[in-house]
């Protein structure tokens, strides 16, 4: 069975719900990204979502989008980044990391040597939006040898035939997009032609998806208050916080991030 | 070209975010059903003749020929299209494909702003809501354009993430999409982006290839011996080239942009001299212009819309197995082409198609004396009025403009709200 989802199962007999926060790798700097994983870890998170920068990050919103490029001003480095991760899981052993990124730098970096090396570090899970499972053929059978898991995303718009079969392959587990838009809060939101995919509410969009699903659920994209969380609660196994942790954070630093965890998850 | 599931050997596919899956697919059926119905064909003609002018000329070059002394010289003219450049072809086709699949919106990106106006002219006949992503840099570039769009109607959203050219505008226009996808069409200005863009584009392109094999039998009793077309993107080129690709003794040449140097961030050529890398962005497969990470690198060229810095799949591929040659043109070169036209044959070229000229004129004179040669004038040069001015430092535009400022209205303030 996957590593990632026998962890997720045995969390969830002691929690409702998990926390996966996001972390975007060099910013403001590398330093400062490491210290504030750590920070994290050292708060109880269940998991760290790690974003590696890439320089056209086109399913982000504004928050990351902005970050990823001020980090991309120092030359960021894949392997690099790996080890540093590795310490990190190393130090903290009830928590996992999971690697973010887009399919470019990743390609670059090499898809069965990724694989090879986030395993080696104890990153179990890899999640690439631009990489659409028709193409992924040897990155799913890479993940498969080195018992890591590609994370596969799931929208309100997904075709239910594609949903189910998306579920079914889906190990570790699915990332289910809570709505459409780029990650955080939109600029392009609230405008006339925003998307009218609201017909399904978010219960019946995640039951549809249970139905297919034998993997643990992840919800993220738009999520910022308590309530929220609160709604994901038997329906979900984790929770993920991206864009407004990452708005915490420039507001008020380590500090303020941690506060919102804690008035999100506490 | 048809390409295998959406590739053009390794390059092409389609690599989107999730969101983007449905709409996708949404277009390609619609695509597919649509080339293939002889009502939208004739629409399609109709438009491309009623609105845009089509058939467009090919024009001889005497002067020319006379003054490089080797190969006939001919252009042809899509400068000539309403709009002023080859852009057109491709949004009339894609807006009647909006109106086809019932949506109210069209999103764009644009470089120069040629494409960007194309789209405004064409939301504004259909009445479509419009709204352009254009780099902040580009807009200072390109100011005369984003008026004009911003005169139809349009809204144009200045984009200032990352190097705030073209590259930029693109990411944000995927990112309305994804947000606005069941009610807006990402109407994309050039043969790249996700399946089956690249082989839509370089469809309603094609008319330009189509009509010049037409032209030149009856003009010269024979298909052109070489074709010229500049690469930024790449649909000029594919409309020029693809309906040649099976005629084996039709030589094609891509002329892509030298910029100031060949060091990275001074040009944009991916295609020749091992300058560009395969890499997978912005939804599809192309030679890139990167680091050795996978990050995307800035570009630069004197032309706005040719500083992209990936590729038509369809270029890429055709540059890879050798049925196209690719080369490049320096900014000088480009304005002492642009120049050249000028002087000698009344033709006022866009930047971008001069780098097309800069490419044959260096041939032209080792060419035998009947052999023809035709050149994609993609489009006209009014809009670079401002950079050419700065290029062949013309003395009085400076006082032309200082005194125009002293003359301008300063009560603007309704204006802005107007145009917000």
């Amino acid at each position: 069975m996957s590593q990632l989802a026998t962890f997720i199962e045995e969390k969830r007999q002691q929690k409702p719900i998990l926390s996966m926060t996001h972390v975007v790798y060099g910013y403001p700097s590398v330093e400062e990204s490491l210290s504030w994983m750590e920070r994290l870890m050292q708060e109880g998170v269940d998991f760290i979502e790690v974003q590696f920068p890439f320089s056209d990050p086109v399913a982000d919103g504004p928050s990351i989008v902005a970050a990823c490029h001020k980090a991309l001003e120092q030359k960021l480095d894949v392997e690099t980044c790996l080890s540093q991760l590795g310490k990190i899981a190393k130090n903290f052993p009830d928590s996992r990391i999971v690697l973010m990124s887009y399919l470019n730098p990743m390609y670059r970096f090499g898809l069965d040597k990724l694989a090879k090396r986030a395993a080696e570090e104890n990153i179990l899970g890899l999640i690439l939006p631009d990489l659409p499972i028709e193409q992924a053929a040897t990155y799913q059978a890479a993940c498969k040898a080195n018992n890591i898991d590609p994370v596969w995303l799931v929208t309100p718009v997904t075709p239910p035939d594609r949903l189910a079969m998306l579920a079914g392959q889906a190990s570790g587990f699915l990332y289910c997009v809570a709505r459409s838009g780029v990650t955080g809060h939109s600029v392009h939101e609230n405008k006339s032609h925003e998307g009218k995919a609201k017909q399904t509410s978010l219960d019946d969009y995640l039951a549809q998806i249970k139905q297919h699903a034998s993997a643990p659920m992840g919800v993220g994209f738009g999520l910022r208050e308590r309530a929220q969380i609160e709604q994901l609660i038997g329906k979900a196994d984790i929770a993920i916080l991206g864009s407004a942790l990452l708005d915490a954070y420039n507001k008020g630093g380590q500090e303020a991030g941690i506060k919102l965890i804690k008035d999100l998850f506490h | 070209m048809q390409s295998e599931n959406g590739f053009y050997g390794q390059y092409g596919g389609s690599y989107i975010p999730e969101i983007l899956y449905s709409s996708q697919q949404q277009i390609l059926h619609a695509f597919e059903e649509a080339k293939n119905d002889p009502e939208f064909l004739a629409e399609l003609n109709k438009q491309w003749q009623q609105f845009s002018g089509r058939p467009t000329p090919l024009t001889f070059c005497a002067n020319l020929t006379e003054y490089f002394g080797g190969a006939q010289i001919y252009l042809k003219r899509e400068d000539l299209n309403h709009s002023g450049a080859h852009k057109m072809n491709n949004v009339i086709g894609q807006g009647l494909l909006v109106k086809r699949m019932g949506k109210k919106r069209v999103i764009a990106e644009t470089g120069a702003g040629q494409h960007g106006i194309a789209t405004a002219l064409v939301a504004a006949r259909l009445g479509l809501e419009c709204t352009i992503y254009m780099g902040a840099k580009d807009i200072e570039r390109q100011y005369p354009n984003v008026f004009w769009m911003k005169q139809l109607g349009a809204t144009v959203v200045p984009v200032t993430t990352g190097a705030q050219t073209l590259r930029d505008a693109l990411d944000e226009a995927l990112r309305d999409w994804s947000s606005s996808h069941e009610e807006s069409h990402y109407l994309i200005g050039t043969s790249c982006g996700c399946a089956p863009f690249p082989e839509m584009v370089a469809y309603f392109q094609s008319v330009i290839g189509n009509e010049v094999r037409e032209q030149s039998v009856a003009q010269f009793g024979q298909f052109p011996d070489r074709l010229y077309a500049c690469v930024g993107g790449g649909s000029n080129a594919c409309g020029l080239f693809l309906p040649f690709l099976d005629d084996k003794e039709v030589e094609m040449v891509g002329v892509e942009a030298g910029g100031k140097g060949l060091e990275l961030g001074e040009h944009s050529i991916r295609l020749s001299h091992n300058l560009g890398q395969p890499g997978i962005a912005q939804g599809f497969a192309t030679m890139f212009l990167q680091d050795s990470a996978g990050q995307l690198q800035e570009t630069h060229s004197i032309a706005a819309g040719l500083d992209y810095v990936g590729v038509s799949p369809i270029i890429a591929h055709l540059a890879e197995i050798g049925r196209i040659k690719m080369t490049y043109a320096m900014d000088d070169e480009v304005i002492a082409a642009c120049t050249l036209l000028l002087k000698k044959e009344g033709i006022i070229p866009a930047l971008e198609s001069s780098h097309a000229l800069a490419g044959a004129f260096k041939d032209a004179p080792n060419l035998p004396k009947d052999s023809k040669i035709v050149i994609n004038l993609s489009g006209r040069g009014d809009k670079d009025i401002f950079n050419v001015a700065k290029a062949v430092q013309d003395e009085t535009f400076p006082q032309f403009l200082t005194d125009y400022l002293a003359s301008y209205p300063t009560n603007h303030a309704d204006h802005k709200e107007q145009n917000a």
